[in-house]
C-alpha cells in the first residue's frame, strides 16, 4: 500500500484544487511582472532572447574579442537589402528602380529614435547605398574627383548606368554594392544593435511596398534571421505545441474511449509544463531558443507515465471492477519502474548542466525539473482524478469488457503476441538483424557531418531563406566574418633603448652609436646634436615602451624646433623630426608596402580557396586611390613602393565624404588591420574551412613582420559555440549514460540486468545518429540535444519491460509463460505509449522553424526505435541468455509485496 | 515661492517683444551680416599666414595630430572676392611636404590642386563638392576656405546683447548635406563664434565653435576652433600657433610650380 497514492485517493478534491492553484500562482508570477513591470520590480518579467550569440557566456573570450573589435573598428551588425531585377535588360540599373533605391536609402536614414537616452536604429552615416558611398574617379583634364556615387535619384537610364559603371570600378563596392553580374544592388544597413533588425526590416518592407518598379527586394543577414527567429518561436509555442497536445489527446481517446479519464494526463502535462516554464521565468532566466523547447520535451515525458497507468488501469479494471482497488494494484506494480524512469530521465537532462553552454544548462535543469514535477503530479493527480470519477463511468471500460473481442484478438494484441513469439523463438535472427543494423549505424555515425547555420533554421520556402539564396547567388556573400592581423609582441624591439638606436640610425645612418659622434649627419649642428642626445637619453629613462619613447621624443623635437632662433637650428630640428617620423612610421605596420603586399596575397589566397566570396581590406583602398591619382590607368592599381607614398595615398582618401571608413579596416595607429570577409554560406563547416585555410596560409607564409591573426564576427562565433556544444554534449551524454547504468544495476540489484536495460537506448541512439549520418542531415543544435532525450525515453521502456518481465517470471516461474504475460498488458502499455507520444509530436512538422521540425521527427523516431528495440531486442537477449537472467535460484523480487 | 503677478509678466513680455522688434529694425540686413562675418573670418588683411596644429579625436577618443601652414592672399584685396590658399603639411612625417592649393572663385567652382611628394605628383582635384572631409578631420574643405555668403539665403532670427543669430538656408539644397545652419555672430567683431548645422529632420548634427579669439595686428582672429559631428562622433580642434597678416605674399607662390618646392621663407 503506497502512502502517497493512498493519501491522494483519500483527498482527491483537495489535490485537484492544489494543482489548479499551483498553476494559477505560477501563471500570475510570470504574467504580473510581464504586464506591469514597474508595479512589481522584485519579480522577473518574461524575457525573450533569440540571440544565438548567447549560446556562449558573455565573458567567453571569443565574444569579448568580438565586441572589443566591433568597437575598435566601429563595425555594426548589418541588415542586407538586396534589389534584384532579372527581367530588365540592365537589371536594377534604370532610372525608375534606382530612384526607388535612392528613396529607400533616404528612408532608412530616418529609422532612428531615442530610447532610454540613447539613439537607436539605423546608423545613417555608415549606411552602404549608392547615394551614401563615395566614388573616386577621373573628372576630365587629368583631375581626380571625390563625389557621391549617386548624389541624387537618376533622371535617365543613362545616368543609372553611369552609377553602375563607376561602382564596378571600385573594388570595395563591386560585388558588394553592385552584384558581380551588374544587374542587382545591395544596401547594407547598419543598426545599433541586432535586436532592432526585425523592427527595421519591417519598416523597410512597408516602404518597399509603396514602390512599383519591377524589382524584387530581399532582406536578409544573420541579425535578421536571429531576430525573426524569436518571432517565429512564439508562433511555434502558440501553434505547434498545443497542436501536439491535441493530437496526443485524440490518440489517447482512440485507445481508452473515455474523455473524462484521458483528460488527466493532459492536466498532468499542463501543470508540469506550467511549473517548469514558470520556474524558469520566475528565477530570472530568459526564454531562449533552447528553453523555448522545454514544453516540447516535458510534454511527452509527462504523458508517458500517465499512459502507463491508464493502460494498466484499462486492462485491469474488468478484473477488479472497483476503481480504488484497480488503482491500488496498478500503482503498486508501476510505482518502482515509474520512479526509476523519472530518476533516469532527470539524470539524463540534469547532466546537461555540465555542458559549457549556459542556455543548454538552463534547458537541462528545467526539463529535469519538469520531469520531476510530472512524476509528482502523475502519482498523485491521476489516482485522485480517477477517484473523482463516478464508478459508473467505468461501466463497459477496459479490454476484457468488450465481450465480442477476446483480449488476444485485438489487432494490437495479436501483433504484440506475434512480436513476442518472433523475439523469443527466432532470437538468433532478431539479434543478427540488430547486430547488422548496428554495423550499418556505426558506418552512418562515422559519416556524421557536424554543421549548423542559423539561417537554415528557417524552412526553405521562408522569405529569409529565399532572400539568402537570391542574394548569395548575385553578390559576394551576406555572411560576414572578420579577420584581424597585428604584429606579434616582441619585448626586444618594443623597448625604448631599441627605439633610441633606431632613431640614431634614422638620423645618422648605419654604424653610429650616438648623434653626438662627429659626421653623424651634416644637417645636425653641434649644439642641436647635444640637445638631441640629451633628449634621447631622457626619453629612454622616462618611458617604458617604444611607442611612449617615440611620442615623447617627437614632442621634444617639435618643442625645440618651435624654440629655435637660428634658421639653421630650425631646419636641423625639422629634419630630425622627419627622421623620428620615419621610425614612427616603421611601427605603423600597415602603412608598410611589404606588409600590405602580404595582406594582398592573403586576400588573393582567400579567393582561390573558393570558400570566400570576397574580402575588403586596406590594400583595396590604397590600390584604388593610387590608380585614380595616376589617371585611372589599370596598371597603377597597385600598392605604391614606399611608406610615405602609402601614407599620402591614404591622406588623399581621407579627403572624401567618408574618411571614417578607413578606420573600419585599420586602426589609426596602423598597428591592427581588419579584413572584412564576405561568405556566400553561413554553414559552420564552410567557416571552419576558411579558418583552417587561413591558419595554413599564415603558417606557411612569412610576413615581413611576424603577424598574429584572430577571427571575429557572427559567422565565426557560431562555429565556436557549435564546437563547444558538440563536445559538451558528448561529455554530458557519457556522464549520464554512466549514471543511468549505475541506477539500473542498483534498481535490478544485478549487473547483468543493468547492462541489459541499457541495450535499447544504446541501439536507439546508434540507429538515430547512424540514420542522421546516412541521410546526410547535419549534426546541428537540435540534433545534439536529442541525445539526452533519447537517453531519457529509451531507457524508460526498458525499465518498464524488464521490471515487469521479472515480476511475470516470479509469478509464472518459466520463460514461456513469462513471455505470454509480458506481451499482454505490459507490452500494450509500451506500444500505446509509442503510438500516442510518437505520433503526437508530428504536428511539430507544421512549425515554420526547422529545429522544431527536426525535434518532432526525431522524437517520433526515437520513440518508435526505443519501443521496437525494447520489444524485440530485450526478449531476444533474454531468450538466448536465460541462464544469466533467470538463474535457477529465485530472482529477488523488486519489492516485498504485502499482498 | 514668490508669485509673479500675471499682469507684470504680461507687461515684461510686451516690453521684450517691443525691444526685439526695435532691435531687428536697428540691426543691419541679414545679408550684410553674413557678408561681414565672412570677411571677418576669411578676409582679414590683404594676406595672411597661420601655422595650425590639428587634433582629430574620433568617437573612441583616439587622437591623430596634423600640423600644417596656411598661406592666403586676397586677389585685389577685395572682401568676399577671389582668394588663393596654399596649405603645406609638416606633420606627420610621412605626409611632410604634401600641399594643397585652392584658387577660390566668386562665380564658378574653385580650382584645387594636390601635391604628393612621395609620388612626386601634382594633381588637380575636381572641386564640384567642397563638403568633403579636409584631410580626415571633422572640418570640410569649405570650412577651411570659407563658404561664399552668396550661396545661402540669410535670415536674422534674433539679436541678443552680444550676437546676431542668423539662419542660413542653401540656395541649391542638393549640393549640400545640411538643411540650414545657424550662426551666432559676435556683434562687435562679426566673428561667428558658433555654427550649428541642421539636418532635414531639424536636428543639429554638426557644430563649429570658435573657442579662442585673439587680437592680432589689430584684427580679431580666431586662434582656436573646434568642429564636432554627432553622426560620426568625436571632434577636431585646430589651434593657430602663429598668425601673421599683411606679409606681402607674392601671388606667384600660389602656382603649381611652388607646390613642388615650398616657399621656405614664408612657411617657416
Amino acid at each position: 500500500m503506497n502512502p502517497i497514492v493512498e493519501a491522494s485517493m483519500k483527498r482527491p478534491s483537495a489535490l485537484m484544487w492544489f494543482a489548479g492553484l499551483f498553476s494559477l500562482v505560477m501563471i500570475a508570477l510570470v504574467a504580473a511582472p510581464t504586464l506591469a513591470p514597474r508595479a512589481l520590480p522584485f519579480l522577473h518579467a518574461l524575457k525573450i532572447d533569440t540571440d544565438p550569440e548567447n549560446m556562449l557566456a558573455a565573458e567567453e573570450p571569443v565574444r569579448v574579442y568580438h565586441n572589443a573589435m566591433k568597437k575598435e573598428f566601429g563595425l555594426n551588425d548589418l541588415v542586407v537589402v538586396g534589389v534584384i531585377d532579372n527581367a530588365h535588360e540592365n537589371g536594377v540599373f534604370n532610372a525608375k528602380t534606382l530612384s526607388d533605391v535612392y528613396a529607400l536609402a533616404e528612408f532608412a536614414k530616418t529609422l532612428r529614435w531615442e530610447e532610454d537616452g540613447e539613439t537607436k536604429g539605423v546608423i545613417g552615416v555608415d549606411l552602404i547605398a549608392p547615394s551614401t558611398v563615395d566614388s573616386i574617379d577621373q573628372a576630365g583634364l587629368g583631375s581626380v574627383s571625390f563625389s557621391w556615387l549617386m548624389p541624387a535619384a537618376p533622371e535617365t537610364d543613362d545616368e543609372a548606368l553611369a552609377v553602375r559603371e563607376k561602382a564596378q570600378k571600385i573594388p570595395t563596392l563591386n560585388d558588394t554594392l553592385v552584384s558581380g553580374d551588374g544587374k542587382a544592388i545591395a544596401l547594407y544597413v547598419p543598426i545599433t544593435s541586432k535586436d532592432l533588425s526585425y523592427k527595421v526590416a519591417s519598416a523597410l518592407k512597408k516602404k518597399i511596398a509603396t514602390f512599383d518598379d519591377g524589382a524584387t527586394y530581399h532582406i536578409t543577414g544573420l541579425p535578421i534571421a536571429q531576430d525573426q527567429f524569436g518571432f517565429e518561436m512564439f508562433k511555434q509555442m502558440a501553434i505547434s505545441a498545443p497542436a501536439a497536445m491535441a493530437l496526443i489527446f485524440f490518440l489517447m481517446w482512440l485507445f481508452f474511449r473515455r474523455l473524462a479519464l484521458i483528460t488527466s494526463p493532459m492536466i498532468v502535462a499542463m501543470v508540469s509544463v506550467i511549473g517548469a516554464m514558470g520556474a524558469l521565468v520566475i528565477t530570472g532566466n530568459t526564454v531562449h531558443i533552447m528553453s523555448s523547447m522545454i514544453p516540447i520535451f516535458v510534454m511527452p515525458i509527462a504523458v508517458l507515465d500517465a499512459v502507463h497507468i491508464l493502460s494498466d488501469f484499462y486492462d485491469r479494471y474488468p478484473v477488479y471492477r472497483d476503481k480504488r482497488e484497480t488503482m491500488r494494484h496498478v500503482m503498486d506494480e508501476l510505482w518502482q519502474p515509474m520512479f526509476f524512469t523519472t530518476l533516469t530521465t532527470c539524470a539524463g537532462f540534469a547532466s546537461l548542466a555540465l555542458t559549457p553552454i549556459p542556455p543548454v544548462q538552463v534547458f537541462g535543469i528545467f526539463v529535469a525539473l519538469g520531469v520531476f514535477l510530472a512524476w509528482i503530479f502523475t502519482v498523485t493527480l491521476i489516482p485522485a482524478y480517477v477517484m473523482l470519477l463516478p464508478e459508473k463511468s467505468f461501466e463497459g471500460f477496459g479490454l476484457a469488457a468488450k465481450p465480442d473481442v477476446e483480449a488476444n484478438e485485438t489487432l494490437m494484441s495479436r501483433i504484440l503476441h506475434t512480436t513476442g513469439n518472433i523475439a523469443t523463438k527466432r532470437a538468433g535472427v532478431v539479434l543478427a538483424v540488430f547486430i547488422v543494423g548496428m554495423g550499418v549505424a556505426l558506418y552512418g555515425v562515422s559519416r556524421i557531418q557536424i554543421n549548423d547555420n542559423p539561417v537554415k533554421w528557417f524552412s526553405p520556402h521562408h522569405d529569409i531563406r529565399i532572400a539568402d539564396a537570391a542574394l548569395n547567388e548575385k553578390f559576394a556573400g551576406t555572411y560576414m566574418a572578420y579577420l584581424t592581423l597585428e604584429p606579434k609582441a616582441d619585448p626586444e624591439t618594443d623597448s625604448p633603448a631599441r627605439a633610441a638606436a633606431d632613431v640614431v640610425m634614422s638620423i645618422c645612418g648605419e654604424g653610429f652609436s650616438s648623434v653626438t659622434v662627429e659626421a653623424c649627419a651634416d644637417f645636425v649642428t653641434p649644439s642641436v646634436a647635444v640637445d638631441l642626445d640629451r633628449a634621447i637619453r631622457n626619453a629612454v629613462s622616462a618611458t617604458e615602451t617604444r611607442e611612449a619613447f617615440l611620442a615623447r621624443l617627437s614632442d621634444d623635437a617639435a618643442t625645440a624646433q618651435d624654440a629655435a632662433e637660428a634658421d639653421e637650428d630650425y631646419y636641423a630640428w625639422d629634419d630630425i623630426s622627419s627622421a623620428i617620423g620615419r621610425v614612427v612610421a616603421d611601427t605603423e605596420t600597415f602603412k608598410r608596402p611589404d606588409v600590405l603586399h602580404f595582406v594582398e596575397g592573403l586576400q588573393e589566397y582567400l579567393i582561390e580557396t573558393g570558400l570566400v566570396g570576397k574580402s575588403n581590406a586596406l590594400p583595396d583602398i590604397v590600390k584604388t586611390v593610387h590608380r585614380e591619382l595616376l589617371l585611372g590607368a589599370p596598371e597603377e592599381f597597385r600598392i605604391p613602393d614606399t611608406t610615405p607614398a602609402v601614407a599620402q595615398t591614404l591622406l588623399t582618401f581621407e579627403n572624401s565624404h567618408r574618411p571614417q571608413d578607413l578606420y573600419k579596416l585599420v586602426t589609426p595607429d596602423y598597428r591592427k588591420a581588419n579584413l572584412w570577409i564576405q561568405l556566400k554560406s553561413g554553414d559552420n563547416k564552410d567557416m571552419n574551412a576558411v579558418v583552417a585555410a587561413v591558419d595554413a596560409y599564415m603558417a606557411s607564409h612569412d610576413a615581413p613582420v611576424a603577424l598574429q591573426h584572430q577571427w571575429f564576427g557572427l559567422t565565426y562565433i557560431n562555429t565556436v559555440w557549435q564546437h563547444k556544444m558538440v563536445f559538451g554534449m558528448a561529455k554530458s551524454f557519457a556522464g549520464s549514460f554512466a549514471v543511468v547504468l549505475v541506477l539500473m544495476v542498483f534498481l535490478f540489484r544485478s549487473p547483468a540486468w543493468g547492462l541489459l536495460s541499457m541495450a535499447p537506448l544504446t541501439v536507439t541512439i546508434l540507429f538515430i545518429y547512424g540514420l542522421i549520418g546516412l541521410i546526410g542531415k547535419d549534426y546541428d543544435m537540435p540534433i545534439a540535444v536529442l541525445s539526452s532525450l533519447s537517453l531519457g525515453l529509451a531507457v524508460d521502456y526498458a525499465i518498464h519491460f524488464n521490471a515487469r518481465t521479472r515480476e511475470a517470471f516470479l509469478r509464472a516461474g518459466n520463460w514461456n509463460d513469462t513471455v505470454q504475460a509480458v506481451f499482454g498488458e505490459p507490452a500494450r502499455a509500451i506500444a500505446r505509449n509509442v503510438i500516442v507520444i510518437g505520433a503526437g509530436f508530428l504536428p511539430l512538422l507544421l512549425a515554420p522553424l526547422v529545429p522544431y521540425q527536426t525535434v518532432g521527427v526525431f522524437i517520433s523516431a526515437i520513440l518508435v526505435l526505443a519501443g521496437v528495440s525494447t520489444l524485440f531486442l530485450l526478449p531476444a537477449i533474454m531468450s538466448v541468455m536465460q541462464g544469466v537472467f533467470f538463474p535457477q535460484k529465485k530472482l529477488a523480487p523488486l519489492k516485498e509485496r504485502s499482498a | 515661492m514668490r508669485r509673479i503677478p500675471l499682469l507684470t509678466t504680461f507687461i515684461a513680455g510686451a516690453f521684450a517683444l517691443t525691444a526685439s522688434i526695435a532691435n531687428a529694425e536697428d540691426a543691419p540686413a541679414a545679408q550684410d551680416i553674413a557678408n561681414k562675418a565672412s570677411a571677418a573670418s576669411y578676409y582679414q588683411g590683404k594676406d595672411g599666414k597661420a601655422v595650425v596644429s590639428m587634433k582629430i579625436t574620433d568617437s573612441q577618443g583616439r587622437e591623430r595630430d596634423r600640423e600644417f601652414t596656411i598661406l592666403r592672399t586676397d586677389v585685389g584685396d577685395v572682401d568676399n572676392g577671389e582668394q588663393r590658399f596654399y596649405v603645406l603639411f609638416a606633420r606627420p612625417a610621412d605626409v611632410k611636404g604634401t600641399a594643397f592649393m585652392v584658387w577660390k572663385h566668386e562665380d564658378k567652382d574653385d580650382d584645387r590642386w594636390l601635391y604628393l611628394p612621395a609620388l612626386d605628383l601634382v594633381k588637380r582635384i575636381a572641386a564640384s563638392d567642397e563638403r568633403t572631409s579636409f584631410v580626415g578631420s571633422h572640418f570640410y574643405y569649405e570650412d577651411v576656405s570659407g563658404r561664399s555668403p552668396s550661396e545661402d539665403t540669410h535670415v536674422l532670427i534674433e539679436t541678443t546683447p552680444d550676437y546676431y543669430v542668423l539662419d542660413s538656408t542653401p540656395k541649391n539644397p542638393s549640393a549640400v548635406e545640411f538643411a540650414k545652419y545657424r550662426n551666432y555672430i559676435h556683434k562687435a567683431t562679426f566673428i561667428p563664434v558658433k555654427t550649428e548645422y541642421y539636418d532635414a529632420n531639424g536636428e543639429v548634427y554638426r557644430v563649429y565653435s570658435a573657442t579662442k579669439v585673439d587680437v592680432i595686428a589689430g584684427k580679431p582672429t580666431v586662434t582656436a576652433s573646434e568642429m564636432d559631428d554627432k553622426r560620426i562622433g568625436g571632434k577636431t580642434t585646430m589651434s593657430y600657433t602663429t598668425v601673421e597678416y599683411d606679409l606681402g605674399l607674392p601671388e606667384d607662390i600660389f602656382t603649381e610650380r611652388y607646390l613642388r618646392t615650398p616657399p621656405r621663407e614664408y612657411v617657416r
